[in-house]
């Protein structure tokens, strides 16, 4: 319930803010508290924003932020805004008044030595683009139960602020950030999804045409892309008007919805039916709905039987975005590895346990489906979509990058260790001798795993989990990074046996750090490598930095490829375990996944920035090119980059 | 202070003309933003010595900083005075607790009198202060320094065998503290031989003193050159939680006897000064228990609530009586008159009577009381209630400013009780 702003809170305010300008530097934490104090009587009021809106150009002249996290607003990021809204007391109130003090940048109210106008306006529209859900207040069941702290008074500031903004700038935003998040044709598309619904509000307040075409396009993507399927959003009645087109008709249909599906990597349930249905009536127009090339038909034309069996046990409305995995699986000729459809086969009859049944029903509810179902609808996925796996919540990047690597290069095995976990709630390896029984281990990295997450993931993460942890126990008093060790035994023979890394086990300082990078090129920078090509992926460590370039922690990734990007430079693509592979690590290195030659699925970064990231690598030591060749300034600029970020929580040695 | 230093110093004064600033410094000892900010605003140049923490933050706000830990014992007090003389350092302000014995080392060789640092650890022994207290011939309770539990157990027993308690009856409390820490740090109340067995080895030594009844009020005493420039009397409503100033009438009615214990208790301790703030119980009848004395800034907020209720800023006076040049007329210009207030100003200190916080509540009819001023309260960010060491570390303060003790009184009694932690 909203209180009523009056003269006197608004006389305080003001006489708070005018005592804390006056306050001599040294002193503004003995003033703030009350800004905030009134600050936050007038927030409680519909007009409080306006009110406080006028004062929002003397908050930094004032000292309003000074000595607080929110000091420097060019350090300040968009995705952290709506946690501070979100919290109790004084983060809320004070992020309340930094969104007000950025409007007012925006808005030229005030001039900020770091912060131009079109900084702080982009920083607006993301922060709009990534609260939707509070911009526009969707009246669900969810929103109501879990119906978040201050929901009310962050609905009035982004309400408030937008009235600033062009919507077709938030347009813009959001577009950019559906694109970024399709580049990466992720399995699990949940994010994307919701994101999509909440632009369909946009179009309502849209003026630009060129923009509605656009979100238009991506919303029919998930809710029916062609004009039968958007009139009839309810898969039975879909199926019902299916019957009654004539074969050109279907044809066209197949079309426009596997169009759609090739264009965004996003499926409708209106995919499962229509694929259901031609794969019982007109199997021959199957190769237009999945959109599939020459090698992709021929695949299909030699397995067409298997393919109709996996229709019909794993593709239904709730599973649709599997449709896509298949197209992939076939134009990646996956069924042509001989153990893969039996594979695939076991799966249909596998006797599922228990447990690991009421796991993959928690993470796709009420959908009345089988867990084989669910369970070969995931393989599907991840057959056709190595890149697409992610760790989701979960500490757990080794496994995905696992499943990732053995999907692309192992289908095989990956389809033996799947039945293993589901049937015998166990994986087991070989360790330098020894076998290692998931069953017997406890612990691992994530012994409570967050549920969102792709079937295939949510049997195999537990077990390749503990293993791993495993692994790297018995190898940790060797005196040497044991992942020397534990990665080709974990993910198999293709990792190469050559290993280097950065810290120094035993002193944890860094100790010859220009070897290390000129080992780098010469083993993997395609100009001083002799031009041996990457051919498995290589699991890397990398050091994970925040925009400040600041150390968070280490973080497995695999590099795919090294290659030039369309500009000419030459890049590392490489596998991101995290579901968003575009990151800013600071010092200006971001990682893209989209607009430097990425395939879908990868991320990237031109070689240097990510050699600084890279903390351990394996390399095959007959491969080696000339290190001493690498040119004496790149080293220097891997160094400088390495050293100003993570290299700021280590002790460096020599060189 | 040598005679021709003495005369030095009056033409430095006497060619300075006023408002010009003095050329030496005031070393502010202990972290406190209000007295440096008042330093600031007397255009009296200084140098802060605070904890170590605190250097960045001084770096970044150009405050001149010397960096030191005041609970380490160390002989690198000589160190410390010659770096302060060296940047022209002539008189310490202690401002916390664990300061005043630095302060007071500092000023004895600054002025040269040795004793100065004596006097200081006077304040800083619970035990030796009462001592001197009693030699004095003020009225104070039957105290002991106990070394041990059996110390104690002793202790509360002869204590409760004097006031004639026999088998059976409830015994009377004594209360222990430590010797050396402020206000109510590290102070309990215990009136069972079984509470004894709670205290700990790091408890020890400390003080035990019979309990002593009546009205507990603490006055804030400027004093300069053995004069008392201002005295301030708090009333206190519930000890560590609610006081304000000035007291209530029938407490103000007491001022002439409270200023001559007050002169009594500046003769016997030799204080010179500064500020200095001494509890007293009083009884009906007017007699005065003394309770203890610090010279530091006192706790509560009291320091705000004399510039609320008298317009003048504590955090000055202090520094301005510390200073032995200050000249009488600076001070006549500088003080009002004690019955001069302009109301009464009272704060409450909010602690939770939750072990974790929900969230906040601030009742309407708080916030539109015309004595309601203002409170410093946000739902903590962290549920869990922190445990309370003292009177120190409480969740909140509301300030009260009105016309009537009474009301006053009634307000912090009624909050005190009240849920603002859910």
């Amino acid at each position: 319930m909203p209180s009523e702003v009056t003269e006197g809170k608004i006389a305080r305010f003001s006489q708070s803010l005018t005592k804390l300008s006056e306050a001599p530097t040294y002193a503004k934490s003995r003033y703030q508290t009350d800004v905030y104090q009134e600050a936050n009587r007038l927030l409680e009021t519909e007009e409080g924003l306006e009110i406080l809106f006028k004062y929002a150009d003397r908050f930094d002249e004032a000292g309003v932020f000074q000595d607080g996290p929110w000091e420097d607003p060019s350090k300040l990021q968009p995705p952290l805004v709506a946690g501070s809204l979100q919290a109790k007391g004084l983060p809320y109130v004070i992020e309340m008044l930094s969104n007000l003090r950025m409007l007012a940048i925006a808005e030229g109210m005030e001039e900020h030595p770091t912060v131009s106008k079109e900084m702080a306006m982009d920083f607006l529209n993301e922060v709009m683009a990534l609260n939707l859900d509070l911009l526009f207040p969707q009246a669900t069941e969810a929103s109501r139960i879990e119906k978040k702290e201050n929901a009310d008074e962050a609905q009035r500031l982004f309400q408030f602020i937008s009235r600033y903004l062009s919507s077709s700038a938030l347009s813009e935003t959001l577009i950019h950030e559906i694109k970024r998040l399709t580049a990466q044709r992720p399995i699990m598309v949940k994010r994307t999804v919701s994101i999509i619904k909440m632009a369909k509000e946009m179009l309502k307040s849209n003026e630009n045409d060129t923009q509605k075409e656009v979100l238009q396009q991506y919303v029919a993507s998930i809710e029916g892309p062609s004009n039968l399927s958007h009139l009839y959003s309810q898969p039975n009645e879909y199926r019902k008007q299916l019957m009654n087109l004539s074969v050109e008709e279907l044809q066209r249909e197949s079309e426009i919805l596997g169009r759609s599906m090739r264009n965004t990597g996003l499926c409708s349930p209106h995919h499962s039916v229509l694929a259901r249905l031609l794969s019982r009536k007109s199997p021959e127009l199957l190769p237009a709905l999945l959109q599939l090339s020459g090698k992709g038909k021929a695949n299909f034309e030699e397995h067409e039987e298997l393919v109709h069996q996996l229709i019909k046990v794993a593709l239904f409305p709730t599973t649709c975005q599997s449709v896509y995995g298949l197209a992939l699986l076939l134009e990646r000729g996956v069924l042509s590895a001989s153990p893969v459809i039996p594979g695939l086969r076991r799966l249909i009859e596998l006797d599922i346990r228990p447990e690991v049944r009421n796991a993959l029903f928690k993470a796709n509810e009420g959908e009345g489906l089988t867990a084989n179902s669910i369970l070969l609808a995931g393989v599907i996925s991840v057959l056709g979509q190595p890149l697409g796996v992610g760790q989701g919540l979960n500490p757990t990047c080794q496994a995905a990058r696992g499943i990732s690597l053995w999907a692309q290069h192992a289908p095989g095995y990956l389809l033996e260790i799947i039945p293993r976990a589901a049937r015998d709630g166990e994986i087991d390896m070989v360790f330098e001798g020894v076998n290692i029984y998931s069953k017997d281990l406890q612990g691992g990295l994530a012994p409570e795993l967050h549920p969102e997450l792709d079937p295939v993931s949510i049997v195999l993460v537990p077990h390749l989990d503990r293993i791993y942890s495993e692994m790297m126990t018995r190898v940790a008093l060797r005196g040497e990074d044991g992942h020397r060790w534990v990665n080709p035994a974990f993910y198999g023979n293709w990792v190469q046996k050559g290993f280097s890394t950065v810290i120094e086990p035993i002193t944890g300082n860094i100790a010859d750090y220009p070897g290390f990078v000129r080992l780098f090129y010469a083993t993997h920078h395609p100009e001083y490598n002799d031009e041996y090509e990457l051919i498995y992926p290589n699991p890397v460590g990398i050091f994970i930095t925040n925009v400040h370039g600041k150390m968070l922690g280490f973080h497995a990734v695999s590099i795919q490829r090294i290659a030039k990007c369309p500009k000419g430079n030459y890049r590392v693509y490489f596998y991101n375990p995290n579901n968003d592979g575009s990151q800013n690590w600071g010092q200006g290195i971001v990682s893209t996944v989209m607009g430097n030659g990425e395939y879908f699925g990868e991320s990237s970064l031109p070689f240097d920035e990510f050699t600084s990231r890279l903390y351990a690598f394996h390399y095959n030591p007959y491969e080696q090119g000339d290190s001493y060749a690498v040119e004496q300034d790149s080293v220097a600029k891997v160094k400088t980059l390495a050293k100003e970020s993570w290299g700021k929580e280590y002790k460096w040695i020599s060189g | 202070m040598e005679l021709d230093q003495l005369e030095m110093n009056q033409t430095l004064e006497e060619s300075q003309p006023e408002g010009k600033t003095i050329p030496y410094l005031t070393a502010l000892i202990g972290w406190s933003l209000p007295a440096i900010e008042a330093c600031d605003k007397l255009k009296r140049p200084f140098v802060v010595v605070g904890p170590p923490d605190f250097k960045d933050y001084a770096e970044k706000h150009n405050i001149t900083f010397v960096g030191w830990e005041f609970d380490r014992l160390n002989e690198g007090s000589d160190k410390l005075y010659k770096q302060l003389k060296a940047l022209g350092a002539e008189v310490a302000v202690p401002l916390y607790e664990e300061c005043v014995e630095w302060a007071g080392a500092l000023n004895a060789r600054f002025r040269q009198e040795p004793r100065l640092f004596n006097r200081s650890l006077l304040l800083r022994d619970k035990g030796m202060m009462k001592r001197k207290a009693q030699i004095a011939g003020i009225k104070v309770g039957v105290f002991e320094e106990a070394r041990d539990k059996d110390d104690v157990k002793r202790f509360l027993k002869r204590v409760n065998e004097a006031l004639l308690k026999v088998d059976g009856d409830k015994y009377d409390p004594i209360h222990c503290k430590p010797l050396d820490k402020a206000g109510s740090v590290g102070h309990r109340a215990i009136d069972n031989p079984a509470d004894i067995e709670a205290l700990t080895d790091n408890d020890f030594p400390l003080l035990m003193e019979s309990h002593l009844d009546g009205q507990e009020f603490s006055c804030e005493v400027f004093v300069h050159k053995g004069q008392i420039q201002f005295l301030n009397i708090t009333e206190y409503v519930k000890l560590g939680y609610s006081n304000f100033v000035p007291p209530s009438p029938t407490l103000e009615s007491k001022r002439p006897v409270i200023r001559q214990a007050i002169e009594q208790l500046i003769e016997a301790f030799e204080i010179e000064n500064g500020v200095i703030h001494p509890e007293y119980f009083i009884m009906p009848d007017g007699t005065l228990h003394f309770g203890e004395v610090a010279a530091r800034v006192p706790g509560g907020h009291i320091f705000d609530l004399i510039e609320r209720a008298y317009g003048f800023s504590a955090y000055e006076a202090q520094i301005l009586c510390s200073d032995p040049n200050t000249t009488e007329e600076e001070l006549r210009k500088f003080f009002p008159a004690e019955d001069e207030a302009n109301g009464y100003a009272g704060c409450l200190m909010v602690h939770p009577h939750v072990t974790y916080i929900e969230e906040l509540t601030i009742p309407d009819e708080l916030e539109e009381h015309p004595f309601f001023e203002k409170h410093d309260m946000f739902t903590p960010p962290q549920g869990k209630v922190a445990e309370r060491v003292g009177f120190g570390n409480h969740y909140g303060t509301i300030f009260f400013f009105g016309d009537d003790s009474a009301e006053m009184r009634r307000l912090l009694e009624y909050y005190e009780k009240y849920d603002f932690y859910l």
